[in-house]
């Protein structure tokens, strides 16, 4: 999600590299090599069912493929992180102690000492609500090999040489010529399409403003699901939550530069994507909701309407079988307490003695 | 972004009179510096992500602090190779320098000692 926006503000360097060798392209040729293996194999795929190998529409949905195969391969830590999610109702109680023990203390050693707690808590119960670092990190290549590989395309064409590995000089070609509606290519960007103004020039700029749009739409409305509906009442207090809620109006900007910079592939690969994101979220905040939040709640009614409630395990049954384990842990509580040695209000030796004179 | 330790910083002042002298930590004192900057501006968009505490680039700062540019690089990204979907995450702090003979300013900038 971020990550998009990262590359959006990275300046492309080099931009006219016709196979120099620099560490930085010597260290994203691996990335390079799959992420065109990926695109030939889907376009291998659609020109097998008799696509034309040059067609806009082959390559857009080999463009499509690609997100495809790059998501769905993040997919289970995805949902291993959700799931992890779970788990932290357990310790919900535990969490909320160490929240109130350093409540309203904002200095430095305070914030450091609840965060080794609570850090140590997870740790103990084997659970933890983030990610982790180095799959963001291992994203980053990636999607810079991407970057690289669809914008590469325009002058490996014009030098007629091919990609890093299966892009040949041919397959460059073809998606060279390849246009979007017959008129639009995949190569160009807004500020060439405005600046040379080839045949058909208004599609072109219509289709990437149109794009962009979209991009700004949906990444802005991902962002507001998340925030408005999919975080616990703890999450919102800190000071993360401020600076993600100022994020969620500067973030989408970044895709009007995206949009006049990039050539028409590169969009519609972030484009793709940000449709992807969008629907795995909408998917989360249904039926994986984070504990405690408005969407957890919304799931809760909806699932009350049909008769259905969430037990102590986080499983889906009727409601009678609901209640009767409320009753049952209801009762159990009640044992325990009964069984439990009573506590006596301590009496000062003052309040003893006055009440012994009585 | 998440709070730096309370060994990451100090109170010493870079003070021109050690200007020879703190070429020595120039290198360090680059890499703090781009970890600054990363802190301030691109770690704010992951939002919290790191499964220990200090997180990841808390740790490399006091990584570099403590070991220099070279060895605290090494250390830091075993560090994110290690924070990854199977670990168990937790507490885990540099380990310090067994003479560390710099001071350190409340940025978390490496500056030479007093000599008095």
């Amino acid at each position: 999600m971020g990550l998009d926006l990262l590359l959006a503000s990275t300046p492309s360097p080099a931009a006219g590299n016709g196979g120099g060798f620099d560490l930085f392209s010597i260290l994203l040729w691996p990335f390079k090599w799959i992420v065109e293996a990926i695109l030939v194999a889907w376009h291998w795929l659609f020109t097998a069912f008799g696509m034309a190998p040059n067609a806009g529409l082959t390559w857009v949905l080999s463009i499509v493929g690609l997100v495809i195969v790059i998501r769905a391969a993040v997919f289970p830590l995805f949902v291993k992180q959700i799931k992890s999610q779970r788990k932290m109702m357990e310790i919900a109680p535990q969490l909320k102690k160490v929240q109130e023990k350093y409540k309203g203390k904002r200095d430095q050693l305070s914030r450091e000492a609840m965060s080794r707690e609570t850090m140590a808590l997870y740790k103990k119960h084997g659970t933890t609500p983030v990610s982790s670092c180095l799959p963001m990190l291992v994203q980053m290549p990636f999607l810079l090999g991407m970057f690289y590989t669809l914008r590469d395309v325009g002058d490996h064409a014009k030098h007629g040489i091919g990609g890093v590995g299966l892009l040949h000089a041919d397959l460059t070609k073809q998606f060279y010529d390849a246009t979007l509606f017959g008129v639009a290519p995949l190569h160009i960007d807004l500020r060439t399409a405005l600046e040379t103004k080839p045949a058909g020039w208004e599609v072109t700029v219509t289709i990437l403003v149109v794009l962009v749009i979209l991009m700004i739409v949906s990444q802005f409305y991902t962002q507001l699901q998340i925030i408005s509906k999919n975080l616990s009442p703890e999450a919102k207090t800190g000071q993360a939550y401020q600076m993600q809620k100022i994020m969620l109006y500067v973030l989408p900007l970044g895709f009007i530069f995206s949009g006049v910079f990039f050539p028409l592939g590169v969009v519609l690969y972030w484009f793709v994507s940000n449709l992807w994101t969008m629907g795995q979220q909408f998917l989360v905040i249904r039926e994986m909701p984070t504990p405690g939040s408005d969407a957890a709640r919304a799931r809760e009614e909806r699932l009350a309407r049909r008769g259905k409630a969430i037990n102590a395990e986080g499983k889906i049954v009727p409601i009678a079988v609901y209640e009767a384990e409320q009753q049952r842990l209801l009762e159990e509580a009640e044992r325990a307490k009964e069984q439990a040695p009573k506590r006596e209000q301590p009496m000062s030796k003052k309040r003893a003695k006055k009440k012994g004179s009585n | 972004m998440s709070a730096l330790p309370s060994y990451a910083f100090g109170t010493a002042r870079f003070r021109a009179s050690d200007l020879i002298r703190g070429i020595l930590v120039l290198p360090r004192n680059a890499v703090l510096a781009f970890l600054v900057v990363y802190r301030a501006v691109i770690s704010p968009l992951y939002g919290d992500v790191c499964r220990y505490y200090p997180s990841c680039s808390a740790y490399a700062v006091g990584a570099v602090q403590q070991h220099g540019a070279v060895w605290g690089t090494i250390l830091s990204a075993w560090r994110i190779l290690r924070c990854n979907p199977w670990s168990k995450g937790g507490v885990d702090d540099v380990r310090p320098h067994a003479h560390f003979h710099y001071e350190l300013t409340p940025h978390g900038f490496v500056v030479p000692a007093r000599k008095d």
